[in-house]
C-alpha cells in the first residue's frame, strides 16, 4: 500500500508542467506547502467516518485536457434546453463554443476568464468562504485548480430558465482526474435555478475533485439542482460551500445515481437573519458503490431555518452515509431547524450509516432530526400481490413511492421526468451504467 | 369452486389450522365464524398466500387448480380476491396508479388489451358509483388518511375493480357503524351473481343480518366443528360461543 505522502507527491506531480492557475503567482509555493503537508482523510476522521479513499487512489490518473465534444450528444439528454443559458465543462476546462448566453444581463463565463475580466467581481468572491477544516482533496483543489464555471446574476434580476452547468468527462485512453472550481453569485433580489449535471462518457476510471461556492445576496432566491451520474468507474469529491445573506432563501436538491465512489460535502452557512435553507437529496447505490453525503449547516444569525431531507435506496453490497451537523451559533435564538434520513435496504448485504449531529449553542431554539432505515414493507408488498400486481412491480412501485416526496420537490418538469426515468429505469433492473450515459435519453433516438 | 381438504397449517411452529375442510360451489354465500383466535383469519391469509404461514399438510383446489402452488398475484388473477380486515396502507402509492397496475394484470391474465386512461377512469367512476364510494379517490395514496369506513368502502370497491370469482371478507365488519356497514354490505350484495361466491369471516352476527349466508361454519381451535343454515347464526346471537366450544373440546 501506498502510504499518503506519496499521493501528495503523485498528484503535485501532475501539474508539473502546468501554468495558468486560479491563484496568483505569488501565493502559489503557500498552497503548494500547504497541500504536500495534508492528509488524505480516512475512516478514523470525525466528519469523515466510514469513508474509505482506497478505490480512488487504487487508479492512475492522467490530467484531463481540453477535448471537444459533439453539439448532437449534449442535445440527446431529455432535459437539456438548447435555448437556455449554459456552461459546458469537459474533462474541467470551459468550453466556449458548447456555452450558451441568453440573458444579457448576467455574467455566464468560466473562473479562468471572470478573473480576468471581471476582477472585481471575482476576487470578492474568490477563497471567500472559509474552511477551518481542510483535507488532502480542499488543498488539492486550492493548489492546482485552473477552471470552472463562474455565474453572476446582478441584483433585482430574475431569469426564469434554469441555468445548467454540464460537465463531461471524456477520455480516449487512460484514467482521468479533473477538478474545477465553480463560482455562483446571487446578487440582491434576483432568483435564479441552476442545474449542475456531471456525466462521463469514458469507459476508463475517473476522478474529479470539485468545488462550486454559492454566494446567496440579500432577499435572493436561489434554487441548485445537481445531478451526479458519471457511472460506476468514477469517483467524486464535490465541496459546495454556501453563504447565504438576509432573508435569502437556497433550495438545493442532490441526485447521486452511481459512482464508485461519491463524497458530497455541504457547508452551508446562514451568515445573517430570516435566511432560510432547504437541502434534499437522493442517492441509490448499487453494486459496491460508496456515496457519502456530509452536510453542515451553520446558523450564526437568529431567525434562520433549515430543513434538511435525505433518502437513499442502497442495493446490492453498496455503502451510504449521510451525516447531517447543525450548529446553531451562541446567540442565534428562534433557529428552526429539521432533519430527516431515511434509507431503504435492498438487499441484506447493503448497509446505511445514518449520523445526525447536533451543536447548539442557544436556548430559544426548535432542532428536530430522525432517521429510519429499513427494508420494503412486507404488509404492503403482499396487500399489493392479493390484488394481481406482481411481486418485482410492486417492489418497483413501493420504493419509487419511497422517493416520490424528493422528486415531486424539483421544480423543473424536464429534469424531474429525466430523474424519474432514470430511477424506474434503475428499479426496473437496467444497467445503471448505461442508465447515466447521456446518449440513452427518453427522447433519444 | 374451491374444495378445502384438511388443511392444516402453521406459524413459527405452532399449529393453527388443524384440519379444515370446506367446500364452496359458484353463487354460495359461506360465512365463517368463530371465538377470537380460533383460526378464521389464518384461514384467510392462507387462502391468499401469505407466506409467513406454513402450510403443513392438506390440499386446497381452486377451479381445479392446486391453489397453493401459486403467488398470490397468480391466485388473485386467478380469482381469489381478500378483503383485509386491516387494509395497509401505502404513502406515495396512488389508488389510480394501484388499480390500473392491478387491473392491468387481471385483463392480460384473461387475455384482454390493458385499458386506456379514458376508458379506465370511466371504469372506476362506474364501479365507485356502484358500491357508494363517495370520497374522492384521484391524487390520494391507498388507503393513507381513510377513515375505518373509508378503508372497508375501499376493499369493496377493489373488490368491485377485479370482479373475482370467490371473495373473502375478513372482518369486513370490524370497526364499522350501522351506516357504514350497511353500505359495505350494500356493496357485496349487489356484485353478487349465480357464478361467484362469497367467504364471510365475522365474529358477530351483525354483519348476516345484510349479507345473508346460505351456509355457516363454526371454526374453532383450527377446526371447523359445526356447519349449518342461516338459523345458526341466530343460535350462536342467543347462547355464545360456549356450548359449541364444550362440544369440541370433548370431541378433540
Amino acid at each position: 500500500m501506498k502510504d499518503t505522502k506519496n499521493e501528495n507527491i503523485i498528484f503535485a506531480d501532475l501539474y508539473k508542467n502546468e501554468t495558468d492557475f486560479l491563484i496568483k503567482e505569488t501565493e502559489k509555493k503557500k498552497y503548494v506547502e500547504e497541500f504536500l503537508k495534508s492528509k488524505i482523510p480516512d475512516g478514523k476522521k470525525e466528519n469523515w467516518r466510514k469513508f474509505n479513499s482506497k478505490p480512488i487512489f487504487r487508479h492512475k490518473y492522467k490530467l484531463g485536457k481540453k477535448a471537444e465534444l459533439d453539439f448532437n450528444t449534449i442535445k440527446s439528454m431529455s432535459f437539456f434546453n438548447p435555448d437556455a443559458n449554459r456552461i459546458v465543462l469537459i474533462n474541467g476546462f470551459f468550453n466556449e463554443k458548447l456555452s450558451f448566453r441568453k440573458n444579457e444581463e448576467i455574467i455566464l463565463t468560466s473562473t479562468k476568464k471572470a478573473k480576468i475580466e471581471y476582477p472585481e467581481i471575482f476576487y470578492s468572491h474568490f477563497r471567500k468562504i472559509k474552511n477551518n477544516d481542510k483535507t488532502f482533496f480542499d488543498a488539492l483543489n486550492e493548489s492546482f485548480s485552473q477552471d470552472g464555471a463562474f455565474i453572476f446574476v446582478p441584483d433585482n434580476i430574475s431569469v426564469k430558465e434554469p441555468i445548467h452547468i454540464l460537465h463531461f468527462i471524456i477520455s480516449s485512453n487512460g484514467n482521468i482526474f479533473s477538478q474545477t472550481e465553480n463560482i455562483i453569485i446571487a446578487g440582491k433580489n434576483s432568483s435564479l435555478k441552476i442545474i449542475h449535471s456531471y456525466h462521463s462518457l469514458s469507459r476508463d476510471f475517473s476522478f474529479n475533485n470539485g468545488r462550486t461556492d454559492i454566494f446567496a445576496g440579500k432577499n435572493s432566491a436561489t434554487e441548485y439542482y445537481i445531478f451526479e451520474g458519471e457511472g460506476d468507474t468514477a469517483a467524486h469529491i464535490n465541496n459546495i460551500n454556501t453563504e447565504q445573506e438576509k432573508n435569502s432563501y437556497l433550495k438545493s436538491n442532490i441526485v447521486t445515481f452511481c459512482g464508485s465512489t461519491v463524497r458530497n460535502n455541504f457547508k452551508i452557512k446562514l451568515n445573517e437573519e430570516h435566511a432560510k435553507t432547504e437541502i434534499e437529496g437522493i442517492y441509490m447505490p448499487d453494486k459496491e458503490q460508496y456515496i457519502d453525503n456530509f452536510v453542515e449547516i451553520s446558523h450564526l444569525k437568529s431567525n434562520c431555518e433549515s430543513k434538511q431531507l435525505f433518502k437513499g435506496v442502497i442495493d446490492n453490497r453498496a455503502i451510504s452515509v449521510f451525516t447531517g451537523k447543525v450548529y446553531v451559533a451562541p446567540g442565534a435564538q428562534k433557529t428552526n431547524s429539521e432533519q430527516s434520513n431515511k434509507n431503504l435496504l435492498l438487499t441484506d448485504y447493503a448497509k446505511a450509516y445514518s449520523r445526525p449531529q447536533l451543536e447548539i449553542y442557544a436556548d430559544d431554539v426548535a432542532c428536530s432530526h430522525g432517521s429510519t432505515t429499513g427494508q420494503l414493507d412486507d404488509e404492503a408488498l403482499f396487500y399489493m400481490r392479493t390484488r394481481g400486481i406482481p411481486e418485482k412491480q410492486a417492489k418497483t412501485m413501493l420504493t419509487s413511492a419511497f422517493l416520490k416526496d424528493i422528486i415531486e420537490n424539483i421544480s423543473t418538469e424536464s429534469y424531474k421526468d429525466y430523474v424519474n426515468f432514470l430511477i424506474n429505469g434503475r428499479l426496473k433492473g437496467q444497467n445503471p451504467e448505461t442508465l447515466c450515459s447521456v446518449k440513452l435519453c427518453p427522447s433519444c433516438t | 369452486m374451491l374444495s378445502i381438504q384438511n388443511l392444516k397449517a402453521e406459524i413459527e411452529g405452532k399449529e393453527i389450522l388443524k384440519g379444515i375442510n370446506l367446500e364452496v360451489k359458484p353463487g354460495e354465500v359461506h360465512a365463517i365464524m368463530g371465538p377470537n383466535g380460533s383460526g378464521k383469519s389464518t384461514l384467510a391469509s392462507v387462502l391468499a398466500g401469505r407466506d409467513i404461514f406454513k402450510v403443513t399438510g392438506g390440499k386446497v383446489i381452486f377451479k381445479g387448480k392446486n391453489l397453493l402452488e401459486l403467488s398470490p398475484e397468480e391466485r388473485s388473477r386467478e380469482g381469489i380476491f381478500l378483503a383485509f380486515q386491516y387494509p395497509v396502507e401505502i404513502p406515495g402509492v396512488s389508488i389510480t396508479n394501484f388499480m390500473r397496475a392491478a387491473l392491468d394484470q387481471h385483463r392480460i391474465h384473461r387475455g384482454l388489451e390493458p385499458m386506456n386512461a379514458s376508458e379506465f377512469l370511466r371504469y372506476m367512476k362506474e364501479k365507485k358509483a356502484l358500491v357508494e364510494l363517495d370520497a374522492k379517490l384521484e391524487g390520494r395514496s391507498v388507503n393513507v388518511g381513510f377513515s375505518g369506513g373509508e378503508k372497508k368502502k375501499n376493499e369493496v370497491f377493489q373488490m368491485a375493480m377485479l370482479e373475482p370469482d370467490l371473495a373473502i371478507l375478513d372482518e369486513t365488519d370490524s370497526g364499522l357503524d350501522i351506516d357504514a356497514l350497511k353500505v359495505v354490505a350494500n356493496g357485496v350484495n349487489k356484485l353478487k351473481t349465480k357464478d361467484n361466491a362469497t367467504i364471510v369471516i365475522t365474529h358477530y352476527q351483525r354483519l348476516l343480518d345484510y349479507i345473508v349466508p346460505d351456509i355457516i361454519h363454526v371454526l374453532y381451535n383450527g377446526r371447523i366443528v359445526k356447519t349449518g343454515g342461516k338459523e345458526l347464526a341466530l343460535e350462536l346471537e342467543k347462547h355464545g360461543y360456549d356450548e359449541i366450544k364444550k362440544q369440541a373440546d370433548k370431541m378433540f
